[in-house]
């Protein structure tokens, strides 16, 4: 706990601190307020400030101290309640940390209030989350191929994601799938399955001509503050449906989009939530010259907006924190073995941002393979290429997910390969893809493969037991590679073997993060490969004797 | 490893011998005499007596693949133009065979790829017709202009090539150390699906024994065969002239990019067979079909030879 002699001692060190006002202690909250006056700056600046219990630590993340002064709000980075948004340094000691942030407050108000500096990057306006009958609403949208114009307005079709959590408080989550304008259909951007599911609910959207925000950074609290931004149309719009709805959905939430650009002409959308029989809105009779005319207009009434949650998941900023490179991405991929290295390349590329992956397998999933792939308990017994389509699908909103037949391997192409013809349409189709990941350790396969010499590249992947190595090879220098380093070169132990009960069927023993940790480095070296256009050299990853290092040697 | 590199290094020799396939290769020899001798028939007059050409003819063959080609010389003026002689040698050739093997033109010369045999057994020659730079010197100087099929031609607007395929076989006659380290590189190339063209690996070698000082056993002298491929094919003014016409330059067919890789992929596996003299068979892979019969292995069973209580040795795992 802070002492406040200790910091009126402290501040009386910083000279930009003309005036320390009284400062007092209050639920273990220390309050005070200061006035501030240095050179370049013309009047002197007061500022209230609140220290939390935690300080010098952080507090959720944020700094324990805050500054206040509720005149600043126009200016960058100051919320609506006046706080200003500061990002502190890390120090343990007290009297340091004091003196760095009351010194980070005076750098505020030198490079925003005194210097008017803008931030390069765009912020988005300031949303405070509302709750309706204690429920948090969020809205996920993507990208649309289509440009709205001022006054645009139409329904939203939606469907519930899940129910969580959010802040200890129910949180309804909904998908954003598709506009509806001009009785046309505007689909976001999603992957067919998203796309493809059977909307259950509707909003309606409008969009404006510029954010509804006030100083342009914290959005409009009150419903009076849209007269003037929407339409008499939509209004009326608004009014006849209510009247439509009132008798079977009265008291529903409906979402309404607000759409507007932001940088680059992206289009971001907020969401209001109004109840079906309490929108906020009132006829008005429309007079002229003083004289009634009969016509009644709608009008807003003065009532507090809430707001929902809302997030922009286009695949720009859903995979804007790191992605493989796009050469891998862009491409169309086949996974052939969906065991423990399969699953974790099938996860690892759909995380990575790989945006058409197909998948084969004819194997079921064990409990006893949960422990070392990427599969769950929770589903049971399924076939692999089920659970790994719906894991891919649950991870990302971008991911075209194909099942090929589970014969497509081992039936058609291990007994049709010598046949030319039947060869020559088995060629075609692989052909399509531009990678094939084979992790089948199936060495008929590999044989087979080769000798279709695809256009498109075969990476094979396996490992020793113990996953003491990963033999990665690439096409077309892939059976004699692999064979040789399995039967020549490694030291693959063949004794120390997992032996499940039932028939015999040894498997190799190593854990999750065993393999992991070598496919990921596998995975790792590859996109280097694609990235920088280095030679596909194949290359096997050992572990050292003590198995904290790992070394790539490439052939 | 067991043995040493040079003894593993003449095993892969062994195991790559064209005794091994003395049968398939009568039945090239046999196929290719009766050509020679349709085409003598066919071009009286006009022709010079066939000569044998590819690796067959160089002593440079290993049994995984070989060539046996066919050089046609024509008398100069035998055709008005070099694609008339291409047009008629293919036309000829396809009145013949066409219902014994598919007969395709290729950049300089007519493939002939036969039907399976009864022994399942497929005979690829290819055919190549010159015909002679100067009228009635063939004999003398033995320069032939080929035509260049101009759909296979990387050489956009030449569409004929000299060359000299005598000297070309001359230039390795006799020369059994470099055809080792030949042979050897092609075993490389093929095993490890390399894309390198034999004639430029030959020729890199002979150069590397003119130039270098390439002594010691049989794995030494491939080492340093490499270590000299390594070291020049990247340098800017490498030549690498082609015995057959000394105004080609065969480095030339690589690009920059391609000869700093073939300097990268040599000192790798340098590098590599000298951390783990293992690694050699990665490279240099015995011809499994033709292993030497010892008392641990026979002809053509190997990694299957497991007892089928264990996994064989060759078990990958990750599923």
């Amino acid at each position: 706990m802070i002492n406040i002699e200790l910091l009126k001692e402290t501040l009386k060190c910083l000279s930009f601190i003309k005036n320390i006002n009284e400062i007092n202690c209050e639920d273990s909250i220390i309050r005070g307020s200061i006035v501030i006056l240095f050179d370049g700056l013309e009047s002197s600046l007061n500022f209230r400030f609140e220290i939390y219990p935690p300080y010098p630590l952080k507090y959720h993340g944020s700094e324990s101290i805050k500054f206040y002064n509720e005149d600043l709000i126009s200016i960058n980075h100051v919320m609506q309640d006046g706080s200003i948004c500061i990002h502190n340094s890390h120090n343990t000691d007290l009297k340091q940390k004091i003196l760095m942030d009351f010194d980070s407050l005076k750098q505020w108000i030198q490079k925003y209030y005194i210097d008017k500096e803008n931030d390069l990057n765009y912020e988005h306006i300031v949303v405070e989350e509302g709750l309706v009958d204690e429920n948090y609403y969020s809205y996920i949208f993507t990208d649309i191929s289509h440009t709205f114009s001022e006054g645009d307005f139409g329904k939203v079709d939606i469907f519930p994601l899940n129910n969580a959590f959010y802040k200890d408080k129910v949180i309804q989550n909904f998908l954003v799938q598709k506009f509806v304008f001009n009785k046309s259909k505007i689909p976001c951007k999603w992957n067919s399955h998203y796309s493809n599911i059977q909307a259950s609910e509707f909003g309606l959207f409008y969009f404006l001509d510029k954010h509804p925000a006030k100083m342009n950074k914290f959005i409009l609290n009150n419903w009076v503050e849209f007269q003037g931004l929407v339409s008499n149309v939509f209004l009326n719009y608004l009014h006849q449906f209510e009247k439509k709805f009132l008798t079977n959905s009265k008291g529903n939430i409906l979402p309404l989009f607000f759409g507007y650009r932001t940088v680059n002409n992206e289009i971001h959308w907020q969401v209001a939530l109004i109840k079906i029989g309490a929108f906020p809105i009132k006829g008005e009779a429309e007079i002229l010259l003083g004289i009634k005319t009969g016509k009644w207009n709608t009008k807003l009434i003065s009532s507090d907006i809430q707001w929902a949650l809302v997030r922009d998941s286009s695949y720009k900023y859903f995979f804007g924190r790191g992605t493989i490179d796009k050469s891998i991405t862009e491409s169309k991929i086949l996974i052939i073995g969906l065991g423990a290295i399969g699953s974790m390349v099938a996860k690892t590329l759909t995380r990575g941002g790989c945006k058409y992956i197909d998948i084969v397998d004819y194997d079921i999933k064990e409990p006893e393979n949960v422990c070392r792939s990427e599969y769950l308990f929770q589903s049971g017994l399924c076939d692999k290429v089920r659970e790994i389509e719906s894991l891919l699908i649950a991870i990302s909103p971008f991911i075209e997910v194909t099942i090929i037949k589970k014969e497509y391997f081992e039936l058609i192409a291990k007994m049709l390969y010598k046949d030319m013809e039947s060869r020559s349409h088995l060629i075609a189709n692989l052909n399509e893809y531009d990678i094939v990941f084979d992790c089948t350790t199936d060495n008929d396969l590999m044989h087979i493969l080769e000798i279709f010499e695809l256009t498109g590249q075969i990476i094979n992947m396996s490992i020793t037991n113990h996953a003491q190595e990963l033999v990665c090879a690439f096409s077309p220098n892939i059976y004699n590679f692999v064979n040789t380093q399995f039967s020549e070169i490694l030291n693959n132990d063949l004794e120390d073997l997992y032996e499940p009960t039932g028939c015999w069927n040894p498997t190799f023993k190593a854990s999750y993060n065993d393999i992991n940790t070598l496919v990921q480095f596998a995975i790792k070296h590859i996109n280097n490969i694609y990235k920088n256009s280095k030679e596909k050299n194949n290359f096997v990853i050992g572990t050292n004797a003590d198995e904290l290092t790992l070394e790539i040697k490439e052939y | 490893m067991d043995i040493s590199k040079h003894d593993y290094l003449e095993k892969v020799l062994e195991s790559h011998k064209m005794k091994h396939v003395s049968d398939f290769v009568s039945k090239h020899k046999t196929k290719r005499d009766e050509i020679k001798s349709e085409l003598q028939s066919n071009y009286t007059g006009k022709i010079y007596v066939p000569i044998n050409s590819g690796s067959y003819a160089k002593h440079t063959a290993i049994n995984i693949k070989f060539d046996l080609d066919i050089i046609v010389p024509f008398k100069r003026d035998a055709f008005e133009t070099l694609e008339e002689m291409f047009d008629s040698v293919y036309d000829f050739l396809y009145e013949k065979y066409k219902d014994k093997a598919t007969v395709r033109k290729q950049k300089v010369s007519i493939g002939l790829e036969f039907y399976p045999d009864e022994d399942g057994e497929v005979i690829n020659l290819d055919i190549v017709p010159g015909r002679e730079l100067n009228q009635d010197k063939y004999l003398e100087d033995k320069k032939l202009n080929l035509y260049v099929n101009t759909l296979y031609g990387v050489l956009k607007e030449k569409t004929y090539i000299q060359t000299n395929i005598q000297a070309q076989i001359d230039h390795i006659t006799a020369k059994e150390n470099e055809r080792k380290k030949i042979r050897l590189l092609k075993a490389w190339k093929h095993h490890n699906r390399e894309t390198y063209k034999s004639f430029l690996l030959e020729l890199l070698v002979i150069k590397a024994f003119d130039q270098a000082n390439i002594d010691g056993n049989l794995w030494e002298k491939l080492k340093k065969t490499m270590e000299y491929i390594q070291n020049n094919v990247n340098q800017e003014g490498f030549t690498l002239k082609d015995p057959g016409n000394s105004g080609n330059n065969v480095i030339d067919t690589l690009n920059t990019n391609e000869r700093q890789k073939l300097s990268d992929t040599m000192k790798r596996i340098i590098e590599n067979i000298e951390a783990n003299d293992d690694n050699i068979k990665i490279y240099f892979p015995i011809n499994e079909k033709f292993e030497e019969t010892d008392t641990q292995r026979g002809y053509g069973i190997k990694t299957a030879s497991a007892s089928v209580s264990i996994p064989p040795n060759n078990t990958r795992f990750g599923l």
